[in-house]
């Protein structure tokens, strides 16, 4: 079985990104676009890791770089943390652990951008998946709508929803693999009552950072979904709850 | 016998004398309260210190001290979640009731005072906290109302009456019939799953 386009896994910013790209091209533009997409998510992995002491950001925020000679992608970063960190209330903080870590807004912002070039590349049939966020545009190699799964909570081999749509930001954030680590930055407890959020929305970094927010909320940050007017939601809650915006893309 | 019965009627007698002597404070403090306790008219009278000094004239010692203490700690209990949503103007330094019918002469003994603060709506819910304040200190907060359950503790079912969308118990599906999955994948169990779709999808 054949199929148009290019699948390629690499394991970059310690998670799995996997790109999809479906548009019928002549194999050498496919690999170009591909290096070219892998290559800027090494290099946001190398300016943004907080693993790495010589990173950026972790020179950034020891103060040995000032925000005047920062990069123009690091002081976007802070700028859009900023204002996240205003529209969720203060619950997206980059500062949640003390340090610098935007990390919840920066793999999602990454694919984004990695997308948006794709597009104007003129591969308009793609799909970038940053360790569980995704971003797609046009049709699947199948032709149809791309159809993204929503991870179930408790089984990692299932799901318990499936999105579909043709330009969707899908960002999930859980408590399921790496524990509690989202902290509820006001009280410095990990966050307690929701098993999952989900947001879908347009822009990924922003979809990414508004789960993360929601997650740290606990239970009212259903609330805090529900009054989103431009992003539709779906969370699971601790009590194996599913709740899901009625304007959710949803397919069987 | 007699003695006995004495005894008992003394002690009776000490007790009930014990408690009236405590209790008689309390009373007065709680006649006093009641004015304090409806601070919500939003007309803030004694804005500024300087502008209150007519109401201490008599020797009550914390004048206008207690008013700064419970600026701070009052909302860090009530856990605004706008912080806009924090009206500082509330009157109350104009409370200051006047200096309660003290009889005894226990001199040092702080008063106490009880202070509502306004109410403030937020998008969980209506938060209002009253602290009692003893001299210039607060020696408690307790909050007469909070969105319901609190922080975190709400039940979802107590969430799906405010709520637009659906809910239901959360399901599994398959996952082979889809491109991709969204999750919170950080591990290298989510590497595996994604190399499995990707080499689905591949091949």
């Amino acid at each position: 079985m054949t199929r148009p386009g290019l699948c390629r896994v690499e394991q970059i910013m310690g998670t799995a990104i996997t790109l999809d790209l479906a548009d019928d091209l002549p194999p050498a533009a496919l690999h170009e676009l591909a290096d070219d997409v892998f290559a800027w998510m090494r290099e946001v992995d190398a300016r943004f890791s907080t693993y790495r002491p010589d990173s950026e950001v972790c020179r950034f925020d020891r103060g040995e770089v000032l925000l005047s000679e920062a990069s123009a992608d690091l002081r976007f970063v802070l700028e859009a943390c900023a204002d996240l960190w205003g529209a969720t209330d203060g619950f997206f903080d980059a500062y949640a652990t003390g340090r610098l870590d935007p990390s919840g807004f920066v793999k999602g912002w990454a694919a984004q951008v990695a997308s948006d070039r794709l597009l104007a590349a003129g591969a308009a049939n793609h799909c970038v998946n940053a360790g569980g966020d995704v971003r797609v545009r046009g049709f699947s190699p199948a032709g149809a709508p791309w159809r993204v799964g929503i991870r179930h909570p408790w089984d990692a081999m299932a799901t318990c929803l499936v999105l579909t749509g043709t330009d969707l930001a899908v960002a999930t954030s859980g408590v399921y693999e790496r524990g509690r680590h989202v902290l509820d930055p006001r009280r410095g407890a990990p966050a307690s009552g929701l098993r999952s959020v989900t947001v879908v929305g347009t822009d990924l970094g922003v979809a990414d950072a508004y789960a993360t927010a929601a997650l740290a909320m606990g239970t009212p940050g259903l609330g805090w979904l529900n009054g989103l007017d431009d992003h539709t939601h779906a969370v699971v809650t601790d009590d194996a709850r599913q709740y899901h915006s009625v304007g959710l893309p949803l397919t069987d | 016998m007699r003695r006995a019965l004495l005894a008992i009627t003394g002690l009776a007698a000490s007790t009930t004398a014990l408690v009236v002597f405590k209790g008689s404070p309390a009373a007065t403090q709680v006649a006093q309260n009641l004015p304090t306790a409806q601070p919500v008219n939003p007309t803030p009278q004694g804005v500024d210190p300087a502008a209150e000094p007519p109401a201490d004239a008599t020797a009550e010692p914390p004048a206008g001290a207690p008013t700064p203490s419970v600026k701070p700690s009052a909302p860090a209990s009530a856990k605004p979640t706008k912080s806009t949503a924090r009206p500082p103007s509330t009157p109350r330094t104009t409370t200051k009731a006047p200096s309660a019918p003290r009889t005894t002469t226990k001199a040092p003994e702080p008063t106490t005072r009880r202070v509502t603060g306004p109410g403030v709506d937020n998008e969980y819910g209506f938060v209002q906290v009253q602290i009692v304040v003893s001299g210039t200190r607060i020696v408690e907060a307790v909050s007469l109302s909070l969105p319901s359950g609190g922080e975190s503790d709400i039940h979802s079912d107590d969430v799906s009456s405010r709520y637009d969308g659906t809910g239901g118990e959360v399901v599994q599906k398959q996952s082979a019939n889809v491109n991709t999955v969204s999750g919170a994948t950080e591990t290298s169990n989510s590497y595996k799953q994604s190399l499995r779709g990707a080499i689905e999808q591949a091949f």
